[in-house]
C-alpha cells in the first residue's frame, strides 16, 4: 500500500471528517489513487428504500440504484469484491449510464465495504484503471482499505441519525 | 441508546490510537479506553495466532505475556462460535477457565468478549471485559461489537507492517 505513516495519517484526517459527504469524498480520492483509477464513487445501501445511494463527483446531487442494479448490485448480493474488465461483455454491466453521461467505462473494481454486524452497509467502484487492468493486488488493497474505512463511515453514519 | 455520547466523542479516540505505531502502544490505549466506556474492571485484548493456535495478552506492565490455547475458555469460546459471548455469573458458564484466576487470584464476577475480525472476515483477536458492577447488557454488546470493528483497522495495519518488517529482516 504505502508506508504505515501515510495510512495513519490519512486514518486520522478522516476521523477528523464531521458529515458523511466529506468523508466519502476523501475515500473515493484516496482509494483512487491507490490503485491509480480514473473515477471513484462510494455507494451506500439504504435498506429502507432497497438502494444504494452516491454523491455526484461535481458536488452537489446524489444519483440513486437499485440495490439488485449493476455490478455494484451484484457486489452487494454476493458481499464480494467484483473485477471486470471487459464490462460491455459483462450482463450486468449498465451500459446505459455510459450512453448517458458520455463516459466509456473500461475496467471496473468494485468493492463492498462491511459495518460492525458484518452488513454490506456500502459499495466502493473504481473506475478504469489507468494503464492496464484491475488485477488481484488492486483487489487485496482495497479490501484492506475498505475495512480500514468502514469504521468511521459506521460511525459518522450513525451519529448523523 | 446509553452510549450516545460516547458514539460522538469515539472518533477522538480513534486519532489518538493511530499517533500509536505499534500493537505494543496501540493495546493498553485500546483497553483502557474500553475499560472506561463500559466500567468495567479489566479489559485484555487476545491476539489470535493462527499458527501456533493460542491466543496471548499483555497483563499488568505489558511486559508479561499471557497465553491460552484457542479453544479453552470463553475467549477460545468466542474464537468458536465467532460472536461476542457475555457471562454474567462466569462461574456458571460451562465455558469458563477458572484456572487463570487461580494463577493469578483475581476473582472473575462477569465477563463479555467480542471477536475482532480484519478486512478478510478473520478473525484476529478477542476483546474482553471482566467485572461491571452490574449485569453486562445488550447495550454493552452493541458497544463491543462496535468497537472491536472500529479499532480492527489500526490492528491489521499494524499486523501488515509487523509482517514487513519481518520479511525485511529475513
Amino acid at each position: 500500500m504505502s508506508n504505515f505513516t501515510q495510512i495513519a495519517e490519512f486514518g486520522k484526517e478522516l476521523m477528523s471528517m464531521d458529515d458523511i459527504d466529506k468523508t466519502l469524498e476523501l475515500v473515493a480520492k484516496k482509494a483512487k489513487k491507490l490503485v491509480d483509477a480514473e473515477r471513484c464513487s462510494v455507494f451506500i445501501v439504504d435498506t429502507d428504500d432497497n438502494m444504494l445511494w452516491t454523491r455526484l463527483s461535481d458536488g452537489i446531487g446524489r444519483i440513486v440504484i437499485a440495490l439488485n442494479s449493476g455490478v455494484v448490485g451484484d457486489t452487494y448480493n454476493k458481499q464480494k469484491a467484483q473485477i471486470v474488465n471487459n464490462p460491455y461483455e459483462d450482463s450486468r454491466f449498465l451500459g446505459s449510464i455510459d450512453n448517458k453521461s458520455g463516459f466509456k467505462t473500461e475496467s471496473i473494481l468494485s468493492i463492498p465495504i462491511f459495518d460492525s454486524k458484518h452488513d454490506v452497509m456500502g459499495v466502493i467502484q473504481l473506475l478504469n484503471k489507468n494503464n492496464g487492468v484491475f488485477d488481484a493486488e488492486d483487489l487485496d488493497r482495497l479490501v484492506f482499505f475498505a475495512n480500514y474505512v468502514s469504521g468511521s463511515i459506521e460511525l459518522i453514519l450513525m451519529n448523523e441519525h | 441508546m446509553k452510549y450516545i455520547k460516547t458514539y460522538r466523542t469515539l472518533a477522538n479516540f480513534g486519532r489518538e490510537l493511530l499517533e500509536k505505531k505499534t500493537l505494543a502502544e496501540g493495546l493498553p490505549l485500546i483497553s483502557m479506553y474500553a475499560k472506561n466506556v463500559i466500567e468495567a474492571q479489566r479489559c485484555s485484548i487476545f491476539i489470535y495466532d493462527a499458527q501456533e493456535k493460542n491466543l496471548w495478552t499483555t497483563i499488568a506492565d505489558g511486559v508479561e505475556k499471557l497465553v491460552v490455547p484457542s479453544d479453552k475458555g470463553l475467549v477460545g469460546y468466542t474464537l468458536k462460535v465467532k460472536k461476542p459471548v457475555i457471562a454474567n455469573e462466569a462461574y456458571a458458564h460451562s465455558e469458563f477457565l477458572s484456572e487463570v484466576d487461580k494463577e493469578t487470584g483475581f476473582v472473575t464476577n462477569n465477563v463479555i468478549t467480542s471477536p475482532i475480525f480484519n478486512s478478510r472476515r478473520e478473525i484476529i483477536g478477542v476483546l474482553q471485559l471482566l467485572n461491571k458492577e452490574t449485569d453486562f447488557d445488550d447495550e454493552d454488546m452493541k458497544f463491543m461489537i462496535f468497537f472491536s470493528h472500529y479499532v480492527s483497522g489500526f490492528l491489521e495495519l499494524t499486523n501488515i507492517f509487523k509482517e514487513e518488517d519481518t520479511r525485511r529482516e529475513k
